[in-house]
């Protein structure tokens, strides 16, 4: 993946994540992304069309009530909220995708996208995804967020 | 006037988007009726009144654009309006689905004024 793919992508999930779920990614001025400390989860969706990967999304367990609350008008306590905890991770994930494509390859092509899957991540694999190149990291709410666009 | 409708998509935290935004858009809602995949929603259809259908395409069991189909094929379903509400982009397909009938489309993320603006364009403000 080229650096403009990586700079499409924070830009596409920064949108994404404001407008669905209404929050923001927090500047790092330093690069300093901070490690998980928990257990970890990470989303994948493929796509195939006019070019064919997949999107895969890590963040660490914590932030998915924070997710889905924030994507529901609730508290992360809420029942609603805790009931619909990898929805909201795969929901965010699929609006990005969706809008990414667009943003790579124009309104003319279309992509058909399968149902994201969703998979724990240990914190070894946590840091081998960080360290591979191309892998997108932010910081959403606090939390760091990892995106990896496989072409 | 109130109206009767379907929401349906296979992810339950999409519906609940959908409704929250209907309430937000201040939709005026009777029943509100809500369906995991097509088949199901031909079911709550055959079952129930519903003045408007709002519809994911990708679906396990049956899709939207075979969900809409079906309809076409019943005489007492084929009028129902149905909306399209994906995270697709496409042209080609937003045209592929309009000229198939598909009275709207909402790409996600969308809007409480977007949902509003739909709604009274097909049912009448």
């Amino acid at each position: 993946m080229s650096t403009e793919h990586e700079v499409m992508l924070a830009r596409v999930f920064a949108r994404v994540a404001g407008d669905l779920a209404f929050m923001f990614i927090e500047p790092q001025e330093d690069g300093f992304i901070p490690s998980p400390s928990g257990p970890c989860v990470s989303a994948t969706i493929t796509f195939s069309g006019k070019f064919e990967g997949s999107l895969s999304i890590a963040v660490p367990t914590a932030l998915c009530p924070v997710i889905a609350a924030n994507v529901l008008g609730v508290e992360p306590e809420d029942e609603s909220a805790t009931d619909q905890l990898y929805d909201a991770l795969t929901e965010l994930l699929n609006v990005t995708c969706g809008n990414l494509l667009t943003a790579l390859a124009g309104d003319e092509p279309v992509f058909d996208l399968t149902i994201p899957t969703v998979q724990s991540l240990d914190l070894r694999a946590w840091d081998e995804l960080q360290r591979t190149p191309g892998t997108v990291a932010l910081v959403l709410e606090e939390h760091p967020v990892l995106l990896r666009l496989s072409l | 006037m109130a109206y009767n409708i379907l929401i349906v998509d296979d992810s339950s935290i999409v519906r609940a988007v959908i409704i929250k935004t209907l309430n937000l858009a201040g939709v005026a809602v009777d029943e509100l009726y809500q369906a995991s995949n097509g088949e199901e929603a031909l079911q709550q259809m055959r079952e129930h009144w519903v003045d408007l259908v709002f519809s994911d395409i990708n679906m396990p069991v049956m899709s939207g654009v075979e969900m809409f189909n079906h309809m076409q094929a019943d005489e007492n379903l084929k009028n129902i309006p149905v909306v399209i509400v994906s995270t697709e982009g496409s042209k080609t397909r937003i045209d592929e689905l309009t000229g198939l009938g598909i009275r709207a489309y909402i790409r996600k993320p969308f809007t409480p004024e977007a949902l509003r603006d739909v709604v009274d364009g097909i049912l009448g403000a």
